[in-house]
C-alpha cells in the first residue's frame, strides 16, 4: 500500500508542487532582500566597526595616552607610544590599531576615560595592500573628524542606558 | 654647597647680630637653628616689618641652615611677612569666637575707613590690614592686634578712636 | 622583648620598635604614605591609623612604640572607618585624573584608595591648585598631586644630606618647593622619584613614556662606580625606559645614584656604532664582521711582525666586563706583548709591582657605616662614589670622626666633618709626612726604619697634629685613598705614607675603585706587570701613560676615548694619530675616533652582554644581557674570542662568558689581598715642586666614561654644567686681574686655550681647578702641571 501511495505521489509531482507553493508564496510576498550598496539595513547605534579617535569641539585631540585601551585589548591589536608634547601635556606619538588582529569587542571604547577611541558604525572598509589595515593615529583622527556627527549622535542615543 | 657660596653683602646691622647672638647663647652651639624664629623676628623688625629673600639667605648662612629650612619657618608662621607692610600692621581676628561677636562688622568698618582690603597698604604707608586666625583673646572678642598691642571688645567707635590716636 | 597581639594573633617584638615595623616584619598589611623604613617617622599622613586596646582614638602605627601586652586591630570597624576617613581627606585636594598622571598604575595612593578608601567622595568644592616648578633636568614635578607626606624633604635632610626641598607654608597652603628658584642638585636626587608615593615627583627623562604594566623588569649591575649598585632595568619592546634600584643591603641598600639611574640614556645615543667599519684608502666604509675582524687581525699581526711585539698596546676601560678585559689581555699577550693597561688616569707607576691584588676597599661596603674614625685622602667621594659617601655620612652622623686631606675644600653634603686639611698637590706629600711623623711619636718598629729615617726631619704642623690625634681614637679606623690620590704624580709615595699612617694608627687601609670594574681589571690582568689573578711578569710591558705618551705603532682600544679618558688627552690623541694601526672595540663612533682608528668594531654596552663586574669590596657580580643589541653589535667577549681564534692564540675555545669567568676564578683560587703589606718603602720623600699656578684636575661625576658622557639629561645637571671653565679663588683672580665669567687665556706647556673664569673659593691659593673629560680642555694636556693664566 505504502509503495502505491508513494508511486502516485511521485507520478503527480505532489512533492514538487508542495515545494513550489512555498516558493510561490515568497514570490508574491513582501521582499526582504536589501539592495546593498544602494540600500542598507537599519543599524544599532551600538554597532561596533571601524575605530576612530575623537577631538573636542575646539579641535584638541581627546586622547591623553593613558594606555588603558592598549592594556585591555584582548587581541593586543593596539600599540601606543607616548611623550610630553611641546606644551607639556601627555600625548601619544603613535597610536596604531592593527585591524587584522582586532576582534571588535569594544573593550577599548569601554575603557577610555575621555571617550577618545570609539568604534563607529562604518564597516565598509577594505585593504588592498599589506599595511592598509594597520590604522595609524592620523588615519584614526581623520576617521573621527569625518564621522563626528554620527559618533556624537550614537553616543547620545546610548547615554540613557549608561 | 656651603663652600661655594660667594660672600654676600651683609644686610643685618651689628645691633641685629648682637641681638641674634644673645639668642644663640641660649642654645647649645651645635643647635644654632633653635634661634631661627628669634633671628627672623629681629631681621623683620630691622627691615620695617617684612622679610626679603636676601635676609632669609643671610640668616641661613649665619645659623648654618639650608635656606629652604629657614624659608619653611618663615612661611609657616603668620607673623612673618614676605611683602611690605604699613607702619602699623592691623591684624584682625576672624576666627570663630570673633566671628560670632560680629568681627565682620569690624572688618567692614576698618576696610571702609582705611579704604584698603586685606593684604593691602594705605597710600600713605601708615596702615596695612591682615586677616589672622585666633590670637587667644576670645574672652574679649572681637579683637585686633596692632604692632604688639591687643585691642579688645572692639566697636566701630572704638576703632575710630584707636586709629586717631595712632595717627 | 615584648609580646603583642595584632588582629588577634600574638607576635613578639623588640621594645621600642614601632607597631608598623612589627606588622611589616610579620606580613600584616597596614596602609601608609609618609612612613618609610629608611626615613625618620613623621606621622603626618595618618593613613596607618589602627585601633588599640584602651586607647580612646585610633593611633598611628608608624609612631606608636610597642609595649608588652599591647592589643591592636588593623581591620576592626573603628580602624577601617578611620582609614576611610583619612583616605577621603587625602583625596580632597588630589586630582582624580590618574589617566594623565605618569605614576598611574604604580601609584601608592591609587592602590591604597582602592584597598582602603570609599567608593565616592563627598567633596564637591574647588580643589587646590599648585603650580609646577622646574627643579632640574632629572625630576619632573606635578605639585598639585602632592599629598605632603614629606618623604622627599626627609630624604634630603637625612639621606642626601642637603635639604633642597622644603614644605613651605602651612595647612592647606603647604607647598613642597625648593628655595626660591633653586634646583635639586643632589647626586642622589633620583631616589626622591622612587620615594614619592604619588605622581608629584616623577622621572623627567622617561616622563609619559610608558606605563608600569607594560614594563619588563630585568636585573643588571651598574658600571659607573666601584659600588656596583644592583639595578632593575625596566624595558618595553627591547627599549630601556628607566633604571631603578634593586634592594641589596650589602651594597646599595635601596638607593641608586643619579649617574647609575640616568646613564641608560647614553646607551641609545645617536653616535652608537652599529656596523663594523674599516678605513680603506682613507675612506671609512661599513663592512661585515668577517672582513672587519680579518682586517683587525692582519693589522695587529703586521705590527707585531714588522716591529717588535711590544709595539702593540692594549688599552681598556674599567667599565668593560671582567670577561672582555681578560680576553683582551690574552689576545695582546698571545701576540707576545705585555703592553696592556686600564689605568688611564694614573701617571705614577713606580711601585706597581708592590701594589695590592686589586683596589680593595679594605672592608665590605656595609662596614663603612660602622667606622668610628675615617681619613679620606684625595677624594671628592661624594661625586666619585655617591653611595660610599652615603655610608660614610651615616657613620659621621653616628658620631664617627671623618677627616679629609684634599686639594679642594669639597662640600660633603653636611657630613659632620671633624677636620679637612686643604693642601695643594705640591704639598700633599709634606702633609702626609707630617701626619705620619705626628703618629710616629712613641711607636717603635711599626714601620720600617728606612721610612722612620726619612720622616726624621719632617716638621709637624698643628693641623697635622690634631688630625693625627683624632686618628688614634675609635675602635674601627679606616683610611681611604681616592681618585685624586691615585692620579697624583707621586702616587707611590702617597701609598707608602698612607700605609705608614694606617699602620701607625692601626687603621684599615682602603682604595676607592674608580669605575665599576676597576677591581675586575686588576684581577683579569689588564696590567703590563701582572697577568690574570695577580701573577707577576718578570719583564713588564709598558704602562698606559707611557703607551700614550711615548707612542706605539699599534693600539687595540676597548671602550675608551683616549682623548677624554686618559691622563694626557692631547698627547694621547697625537700618538694615536701617528700610530700605524689602531683597532677600536667601541660602542660609539666619533669623528675624532675616525681620525686615528683603522678598524672600528661595534661592541655591546653592559646591558647587551653577559658579564661580571667585581666591585670595590671584591664582590663578583655577574649579570646577563637585558637588551638585544641593534644591528651588527656583538658582545665584546665574543668579538675578542674570534679575534683570538684568527690570531691563533691557543686555548681560545670559550662557548660562553661563564667559561671565561670560571677560568679567571680558577686562576685566582683562594688568593686574597692585603692592602697593608702591599707597598714599597720609599727612598726619598721629597715632594715634586711646581712653580707658579698648579693645576688640579678632577674628573667630574658626569664625564667618567663613554656612556655617562652621552646621557643627555645628566649633562644638564648642575654637576655637569658647573664642571666647565677654569676655577680659581678670588685672590688668584685678582692677581691676574680677571673677574667672574671673563674669558682668560690658559697656557699649559705649549698649549694655549681660552676658557671662562669661574671664581670658586674652594680652590686653594696658587692652584687652578680644571676639569677632565671635557672636550674643550683636552688640548691642555696632562692633569698636573704648571699653568699660566692671563686675562
Amino acid at each position: 500500500m505504502k509503495a502505491i501511495v508513494s508511486y502516485l505521489k511521485s507520478l503527480f509531482l505532489l512533492e514538487l508542487i508542495k515545494g513550489l507553493r512555498v516558493t510561490g508564496g515568497y514570490l508574491f510576498d513582501r521582499k526582504i532582500t536589501v539592495q546593498y550598496p544602494d540600500e542598507k539595513t537599519p543599524m544599532s547605534f551600538r554597532f561596533r566597526a571601524h575605530h576612530a579617535l575623537r577631538r573636542y569641539a575646539n579641535g584638541e585631540e581627546r586622547c591623553i595616552a593613558c594606555k588603558l585601551c592598549e592594556a585591555t585589548c584582548p587581541a593586543m591589536a593596539i600599540t601606543i607610544e607616548a611623550a610630553p608634547r611641546e606644551d607639556g601635556t601627555r600625548r601619544t606619538t603613535r597610536y596604531d590599531i592593527d585591524f587584522t588582529k582586532c576582534i571588535f569587542c569594544g573593550f577599548c571604547e569601554e575603557s577610555c576615560p575621555v571617550d577618545s577611541i570609539v568604534e563607529t558604525s562604518f564597516f565598509e572598509y577594505h585593504g588592498e595592500q599589506r599595511g592598509d589595515l594597520l590604522m595609524t593615529k592620523a588615519k584614526l583622527l581623520n576617521m573621527g573628524d569625518k564621522m563626528e556627527a554620527q559618533i556624537a549622535a550614537d553616543r547620545a542615543k546610548d547615554a540613557p542606558y549608561r | 654647597m656651603l663652600a661655594q657660596r660667594k660672600p654676600r653683602p651683609t644686610l643685618l646691622t651689628s645691633e641685629s647680630y648682637a641681638e641674634i647672638d644673645r639668642w644663640l647663647a641660649k642654645y647649645p652651639p651645635e643647635r644654632k637653628q633653635s634661634a631661627v624664629m628669634a633671628a627672623l623676628t629681629i631681621a623683620q623688625d630691622q627691615n620695617g616689618g617684612w622679610l626679603t629673600s636676601e635676609l632669609v639667605n643671610e640668616i641661613a648662612d649665619y645659623l648654618e641652615m639650608p635656606a629652604v629650612a629657614v624659608q619653611e619657618v618663615a612661611t609657616f608662621y603668620s607673623m612673618y611677612e614676605h611683602k611690605p607692610v604699613g607702619q602699623h600692621k592691623i591684624c584682625v581676628c576672624t576666627n570663630v569666637s570673633c566671628m560670632l561677636c560680629d568681627s565682620e562688622r569690624i572688618v567692614k568698618h576698618l576696610q571702609q575707613k582705611l579704604g584698603i582690603g586685606f593684604g593691602q597698604i594705605t597710600p600713605d604707608g601708615k596702615f596695612s590690614l591682615k586677616e589672622v586666625e585666633c590670637l587667644g583673646a576670645c574672652v574679649n572678642a572681637p579683637m585686633m592686634l596692632i604692632g604688639k598691642t591687643y585691642y579688645e571688645n572692639l566697636t566701630p567707635e572704638k576703632i575710630d578712636d584707636i586709629l586717631a590716636r595712632l595717627n | 622583648m615584648a609580646t603583642i597581639e595584632i588582629d588577634g594573633k600574638p607576635y613578639t617584638a623588640e621594645v621600642g620598635q614601632m607597631l608598623i615595623q612589627v606588622a611589616d616584619a610579620n606580613g600584616v598589611e597596614i596602609p601608609r604614605f609618609c612612613y618609610h623604613e629608611k626615613l625618620s617617622v613623621s606621622a603626618s599622613c595618618r593613613m596607618c591609623l589602627v585601633e588599640m586596646e584602651k586607647a580612646p582614638k585610633p593611633v598611628p602605627a608608624c609612631a606608636t612604640p610597642v609595649m608588652d601586652g599591647m592589643k591592636v586591630w588593623t581591620r576592626s570597624p573603628k580602624a577601617l572607618t578611620a582609614q576611610k576617613a583619612v583616605m577621603e581627606f587625602l583625596l580632597i585636594n588630589h586630582p582624580l585624573d590618574c589617566p594623565i598622571c605618569d605614576q598611574g598604575g604604580e601609584c601608592e595612593l591609587q592602590d591604597i584608595s582602592v584597598g582602603y578608601g570609599k567608593d565616592a567622595s563627598r567633596y564637591g568644592e574647588e580643589k587646590r591648585v599648585v603650580f609646577d616648578k622646574n627643579i632640574g633636568a632629572l625630576i619632573a614635578t606635578e605639585m598639585t598631586r602632592c599629598i605632603h607626606c614629606t618623604r622627599c624633604v626627609r630624604f634630603g635632610q637625612e639621606i642626601a644630606g642637603i635639604q633642597e626641598l622644603g614644605a613651605l607654608g602651612r595647612g592647606e597652603h603647604t607647598k613642597i618647593s625648593t628655595y626660591i628658584g633653586q634646583t635639586v642638585d643632589s647626586e642622589l636626587s633620583g631616589n626622591m622619584i622612587d620615594l614619592c608615593p604619588v605622581g608629584a615627583l616623577t622621572a623627567k627623562p622617561s616622563r609619559f613614556n610608558a606605563r608600569a604594566w607594560e614594563l619588563q623588569q630585568l636585573d643588571s649591575i651598574a658600571p659607573h662606580d666601584g659600588i656596583g649598585s644592583n639595578i632593575h632595568v625596566h624595558l618595553r619592546r627591547n627599549e630601556i625606559i628607566r633604571v631603578v634600584p634593586k634592594q641589596n643591603e650589602a651594597i646599595n641598600e635601596i638607593w641608586l645614584s643619579d649617574r647609575d639611574r640616568f646613564s641608560y640614556q647614553g646607551l641609545t645615543a645617536e653616535d652608537r656604532l652599529t656596523v663594523p667599519m674599516i678605513k680603506k684608502e682613507g675612506q671609512w666604509q661599513p663592512t661585515d664582521w668577517e672582513t672587519a675582524l680579518q682586517a683587525a687581525a692582519t693589522g695587529m699581526k703586521q705590527i707585531v711582525e714588522k716591529y717588535e711585539p711590544d709595539q702593540l698596546g692594549g688599552l681598556a676601560s674599567a667599565t668593560a666586563t671582567l670577561e672582555e678585559l681578560y680576553l683582551l689581555q690574552r689576545v695582546i699577550r698571545g701576540l707576545g706583548s705585555d703592553c696592556v693597561d686600564h689605568r688611564l688616569h694614573q701617571i705614577d707607576f713606580a711601585d706597581q709591582a708592590h701594589a695590592p691584588l686589586f683596589p680593595y676597599l679594605g672592608m665590605p661596603i656595609a662596614e663603612i657605616e660602622r667606622c668610628n674614625t675615617a681619613l679620606i685622602i684625595g677624594s671628592h667621594l661624594r661625586k666619585e662614589q655617591p653611595l660610599l659617601n652615603h655610608r660614610l655620612r651615616k657613620a659621621s652622623m653616628n658620631g664617627a670622626k671623618v677627616m679629609f686631606i684634599n686639594p679642594i675644600a669639597y662640600d660633603f653634603n653636611d657630613m659632620r666633618i671633624a677636620q679637612q686639611i686643604i693642601t695643594s698637590p705640591n704639598d700633599l706629600i709634606t702633609t702626609l709626612s707630617g701626619v705620619a711623623k705626628a703618629l710616629l711619636v712613641g711607636k717603635n718598629n711599626v714601620i720600617p726604619q728606612q721610612l722612620e729615617d726619612l720622616l726624621a726631619d719632617t716638621k709637624v704642623t698643628e693641623e697635622q697634629q690634631t688630625l693625627a690625634q683624632s686618628l688614634e681614637t675609635g675602635d674601627h679606623r679606616l683610611i681611604l685613598l681616592g681618585n685624586l690620590a691615585t692620579s697624583h704624580p707621586q702616587f707611590a709615595l702617597i701609598r707608602a705614607l698612607a700605609v705608614a699612617i694606617a699602620k701607625l694608627s692601626s687603621a684599615k687601609l682602603g682604595y676607592c675603585a674608580e669605575a665599576g670594574n676597576s677591581a675586575g681589571a686588576w684581577l683579569a690582568g689588564v696590567l703590563p706587570h701582572r697577568e690574570a689573578a695577580g701573577m707577576p711578569i718578570s719583564t713588564p710591558g709598558v704602562n698606559a701613560y707611557t703607551m700614550l705618551n711615548k707612542g706605539l705603532k699599534g693600539y687595540v682600544l676597548l671602550g675608551v676615548e683616549p682623548e677624554l679618558d686618559s691622563y694626557d688627552g692631547a698627547k694621547a690623541l697625537e700618538n694615536l694619530q701617528k700610530a700605524e694601526f689602531v683597532v677600536s672595540l667601541t660602542a660609539y663612533v666619533t669623528d675624532t675616533m675616525k681620525t686615528y682608528a683603522n678598524v672600528l668594531l661595534p661592541i655591546s654596552v653592559f646591558t647587551e652582554t653577559s658579564g661580571t663586574y667585581v666591585n670595590n669590596a671584591g664582590t663578583w657580580q655577574s649579570f646577563t644581557a637585558v637588551v638585544i643589541p641593534k644591528n651588527e653589535v656583538r658582545p665584546g667577549w665574543k668579538v675578542l674570542r674570534v679575534l683570538g681564534n684568527l690570531l691563533n692564540v691557543s686555548g681560545f675555545d670559550y662557548d660562553s662568558s661563564e667559561q671565561v669567568r670560571s677560568e679567571v676564578c680558577e686562576k685566582l683560587g683562594q688568593k686574597t689581598t692585603d692592602n697593608l703589606n702591599s707597598w714599597q718603602v720609599p727612598n726619598d720623600l721629597s715632594a715634586r715642586k711646581i712653580d707658579g699656578l698648579q693645576r688640579i684636575t678632577e674628573l667630574p661625576i658626569y664625564a667618567t666614561d663613554m656612556i655617562v658622557r652621552r646621557a643627555s639629561a645628566l649633562q644638564f645637571t648642575r654637576d655637569a654644567t658647573s664642571a666647565k671653565g677654569v676655577h680659581v679663588n678670588s685672590n688668584v683672580a685678582a692677581q691676574i686681574g680677571a673677574t667672574e665669567a671673563n674669558v682668560v687665556q690658559v697656557r699649559q706647556n705649549a698649549a694655549k686655550i681660552s676658557l671662562p673664569l669661574v671664581i670658586d673659593e674652594r680652590v686653594p691659593d696658587g692652584c687652578v681647578l680644571i676639569y677632565a673629560g671635557q672636550a674643550e680642555n683636552v688640548a691642555l694636556g696632562s692633569w698636573h702641571g704648571w699653568v699660566e693664566l692671563t686675562a
